[in-house]
């Protein structure tokens, strides 16, 4: 049964003539959630969020809110609101009457239409600017009406087609704050459309990569991050070292040749594949321990030790990037935090060792 | 030369505005000018005028012949207009709604008519809608579904189809501009906030394209009240509007000064509209979507 579930994609496929926007999506997202949709441009998220609005029917498959199967129901007759990315604000009406637009279709009661877009213009800090025209706003102001204006109709699910895609930087360090916070104190479902992968890190509940129509991976933002299960995900999310290689042994704790004499063992990151098959093993540049020589690795836990010769220090303030060659062809990127109690520092062509904790070592397919 | 603009900045802008402020004056201005003081004389015998100065002229402007004539056009104007834009309005908005090329094959055929001659074009019309010999009232009497020929034509409704056929671009295009430039997300934010199709037109869509029905309006009233070539030919002779009595006072009554003050009035009545135009929207407005 989905009567857990807020909303449910059922592999929804979207065609557009010859173009397939989304393919095959499957989606189970959780009352009171936070959920982005994560990927790269063009990869099918605003269609996605357009088919769950109803702005776009589906060419098969699917869409199941709040227990209801949409079918072909139109927009207008969806528990949802969404907020648009360029806000998408009537400019013949004031801020208050575009809050109050979603109230009057829905013939509320002219007392609690005022008392509610007051309310939510409250809500929004916006206060004292209902009686404004959404040009003599700042594109901030306007993103926030634009919030008032969805959230006022109490939807049951909250679409945001990359809402602080159009603001500066630092603005929209602070409007991803206040979104978030806005988003545990009304307690509704967000469905968030972003292609910014720090922003869904800092605030979803749960992520969905997707790449070219499909959804990759779904899962907690540390999930993500720490146990991507295709290359992809591993590529879109944060930095990471490939280590290109063929299967040497198979078992839990498999082992990947990535030169004649360099075999490391590492964790699957999804289905074993057979021996002697190429893979990619990938390391997160900031697990890897750079150490000279004699040092050994800490106790605690299995380690993977390589040696190797640094071939490029980057100082970059609070951390320090080396590039170590491992052997001819191969190298790769460390990223060590320069500490008070100072990491000892490397220079170009020393003679180091690179630990790193197996479990942190996955292997990917090609 | 140079030096001289470098001396004195605003010379060259003047120099450049010349030839239109040259033209300007010669072909608006003088002209205008020339019709204003004729309007205060006296007419002479065959023509001209007499360097006399009188009201009369205006004071016969009220006279009720002349008056109910004004009555008449304004009415026409006004009819003609608000035809146009219930035929027009869906229209723009239908090519509005079209994929990018095909709105342009339909703003084409809209103008094509344009490029054959307006009096041409009237006079096709005569040869639809004339009462014995028309091609329409013919057709209809040899088919037998008529035993009388219908009223067609040297009547208002023919006077009003001419004007409508000859204006009804000048209302389509301000139209459509504005629908063109509407952002779709609009239609979909109302949409979304449970506005049915009819609620997402009267909430945003019209509101929003009000400055287009304006302009359009102004575009075909105007021109309307002013008609001269339509009621000369469609209206017969007999159904007249005050374009041809200004006419006839210069041609076939020889009164310059009287077919001056008309024109006047005339002028008067359509500037007072253009202003109540730009009082009624305000210039954000204007710009708008
Ligand atoms: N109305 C449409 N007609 C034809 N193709 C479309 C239409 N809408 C989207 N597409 C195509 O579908 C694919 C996915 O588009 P979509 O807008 O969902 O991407 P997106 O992930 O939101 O990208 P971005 O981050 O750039 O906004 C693209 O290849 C796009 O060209
Ligand atoms: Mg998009």
């Amino acid at each position: 049964m989905s009567d857990g579930l807020a909303v449910e994609l059922r592999q929804v496929v979207k065609r557009f003539g010859e173009v397939t926007a989304v393919e095959s999506v499957s989606l189970q997202i959780q009352h009171g959630e936070f959920f982005s949709l994560l990927g790269p441009s063009g990869c099918g998220k605003t269609t996605t969020l357009r088919l769950i609005a109803g702005f776009e029917m589906p060419t098969s498959g699917d869409i199941i809110i709040n227990g209801e199967m949409q079918g072909h129901l139109p927009p207008y007759q969806r528990p949802v609101n969404t907020v648009f990315q360029h806000y998408a604000l009537f400019p013949h009406m004031t801020v208050a009457q575009n809050v109050a637009f979603g109230l009057e279709m829905k013939k509320v009661s002219k007392d609690e239409i005022t008392r509610r877009v007051g309310e939510a213009l409250e809500l929004v800090h916006l206060g004292k600017m209902g009686s404004r025209r959404p040009k003599q706003l700042s594109g901030g102001q306007q993103q926030r009406v634009a919030l008032a204006r969805a959230l006022v109709n109490r939807p049951k699910v909250l679409l945001l087609d990359e809402p602080l895609g159009a603001l500066d930087l630092k603005l929209r360090k602070a409007m991803q704050g206040e979104l978030k916070a806005l988003q545990e104190q009304v307690g509704i479902t967000f469905i968030y459309v972003t292609h910014d992968q720090e922003e869904a890190l800092t605030m979803s509940d749960r992520i969905a990569v997707m790449s070219a129509g499909h959804v990759f991976q779904v899962g907690f933002p540390e999930d993500i991050y720490e146990n991507p299960n295709t290359r992809f995900v591993a590529d879109f999310i944060g930095e990471t070292n490939f280590l290109h290689g063929t299967v040497h042994r198979r078992g839990p704790l498999a082992e990947i040749a990535i030169a004649e004499n360099v075999i490391l063992p590492a964790r699957w990151a999804s289905d074993e594949l057979p021996a002697g098959s190429s893979a990619t093993l990938s390391i997160r540049p900031e697990k890897i321990l750079i150490a000279s020589g004699d040092e050994k690795p800490p106790s605690d836990g299995e380690f993977v030790s390589v040696p190797g010769q640094v071939a490029e220090v980057v100082y970059l303030g609070t951390d320090t990037r080396y590039v170590v060659r491992i052997v001819d062809g191969v190298q790769t990127v460390v990223r060590v935090q320069n500490l008070e109690m100072g990491n000892k520092r490397f220079k170009v062509g020393d003679a180091v060792m690179l630990h790193w904790r197996v479990e942190h070592g996955r292997i990917l397919k090609e | 030369m140079q030096r001289l603009f470098a001396r004195y900045p605003a010379l060259r802008a003047w120099l450049l505005l010349l030839p239109a402020a040259t033209w300007l004056f010669i072909f608006f201005i003088a002209p205008l000018f020339i019709v204003l003081v004729y309007s205060f004389l006296e007419r002479g015998t065959y023509g001209g005028v007499v360097w006399q100065f009188s009201l009369e002229n205006f004071r016969r402007t009220f006279d009720s012949l002349y008056f109910s004539t004004f009555l008449r056009s304004f009415y026409i104007a006004a009819v003609t207009t608000f035809i146009c834009l219930l035929l027009g309005f869906p229209l723009a908005y239908y090519i509005s709604t079209r994929p990018p090329q095909r709105r342009s094959t339909l703003i084409l055929a809209l103008m094509i008519p344009f490029w054959t001659n307006f009096l041409i074009r009237t006079y096709a019309w005569l040869t639809l809608l004339r009462t014995n010999t028309g091609l329409i009232n013919v057709s209809l009497m040899s088919l037998g579904i008529i035993d009388k020929p219908l009223p067609l034509f040297g009547n208002d409704f023919a006077i009003i189809l001419g004007l409508v056929y000859g204006w009804l671009p000048d209302m389509v295009l301000p139209i459509y501009a504005t629908l063109e430039r509407l952002d779709t997300s609009l239609l979909e934010a109302a949409s979304d906030l449970y506005a049915s199709s009819s609620k997402v037109f009267r909430r945003v869509i019209w509101p929003l394209s009000l400055p287009g029905v304006v302009a359009g309006s102004m575009l075909v009233f105007i021109p309307s009240l002013g008609a001269f070539v339509t009621p000369a030919i469609l209206g017969g002779g007999k159904s007249l509007m005050i374009g041809n009595i200004i006419s006839n006072q210069f041609l076939a009554a020889h009164d310059w000064p009287f077919g001056s003050a008309l024109s006047f009035v005339m002028m008067a009545v359509m500037l007072l509209a253009t202003l109540i135009y730009f009082r009624s929207t305000t210039s954000e407005e204007r710009m708008q979507p």
